[in-house]
């Protein structure tokens, strides 16, 4: 009864892995601004590990497996968004402006040329 | 014995603590030469990173050690803000309707590790990046940007978590 349920859930997390994992990959496509890339990314980057982990979390066969597991969500956890915050600082201290902000410009643009 | 020197040996010692921690439970074995082996790699890793570990201004025990209980509600409420920022973000890609700005705002929290993890997890929830946090001033990409009052920005995108954060680490 309980290796069912855990059957269960370790299917729904594998399912949501698949469903954000393709989101974001289908938004890094979609979107041109790379902080629009990088939160895509984000979708596959944590939400789809972190499903992941919590479904082999739920298939775990011994506590020493699930203790791992663990640790490594742990260090996920604090990996993750540092990767990513390195490349969105970069950026930033670059001069990139957010998809808003360009969109401004480049309306700005068409106006002093038109003056 | 000095001050400085007895924090020196504290930090060590607290780091050794952790790591060895970290050992056992990777390795789920007490077997005599395994132990060696993570009594040592401990102590070598702590001595060498123990000042990054946890900085000497850092010298409030309540700065760096999370409550346990309130670290794992904090969890909790990371992983329901999670999805539910995921669920935003899958939504806005299909609909195609975001509204991204670079928005900045200020933190209540005092501590450098609690201001870091903060930050961390702004970053770690879809839809938010951290570009930069000088003291207790936060700079963030808001994928979802409705408004732009700063301190309001700060609040929404802060939500839950800073409330959490300062249970965990005072």
């Amino acid at each position: 009864m309980v290796e069912t349920i855990l059957s269960i859930v370790a299917f729904i997390a594998f399912l949501t892995a698949v469903i954000f994992g393709g989101a974001g990959v289908f938004g890094l496509f979609k979107f041109k601004n790379p902080y629009a890339k990088l939160q895509s990314g984000s979708l596959c980057g944590t939400t789809a590990v972190i499903s992941i982990l919590i479904g082999c979390l739920a298939l775990a066969p011994t506590w020493a497996m699930a203790a791992r597991i663990m640790i490594i969500g742990i260090f996920f956890l604090i990996s993750s968004p540092t990767g990513t915050h390195i490349v969105a600082r970069f950026a930033w201290v670059s001069g990139q402006l957010s998809a808003k902000e360009e969109d401004d410009a480049d309306f700005d643009d068409v106006e002093d040329t038109q003056l | 014995m000095r001050a400085t020197t007895l924090w020196s040996i504290t930090r060590v010692a607290i780091t050794f603590v952790v790591l060895f921690i970290l050992w056992l439970l990777f390795t789920f074995s007490l077997d005599l030469f395994s132990l060696i082996a993570g009594l040592t790699g401990s102590l070598g890793i702590s001595l060498i990173t123990y000042k990054v570990f946890i900085p000497a201004h850092d010298a409030s025990r309540n700065g760096f050690i999370p409550r346990p209980l309130f670290l794992f509600f904090f969890l909790a409420v990371l992983l329901y803000q999670l999805y539910s920022s995921s669920i935003k973000m899958l939504i806005t890609i299909i609909k195609g309707n975001p509204n991204p700005k670079i928005v900045h705002f200020r933190t209540r929290i005092r501590s450098d590790l609690a201001r870091m993890v903060l930050s961390n997890s702004i970053t770690f929830t879809p839809g938010t990046i951290t570009l930069d946090l000088n003291d207790d001033h936060l700079t963030v990409h808001w994928f979802f940007c409705n408004t732009n009052h700063s301190k309001l920005a700060g609040e929404i995108v802060k939500g839950q978590l800073e409330k959490h954060i300062q249970r965990v680490w005072v």
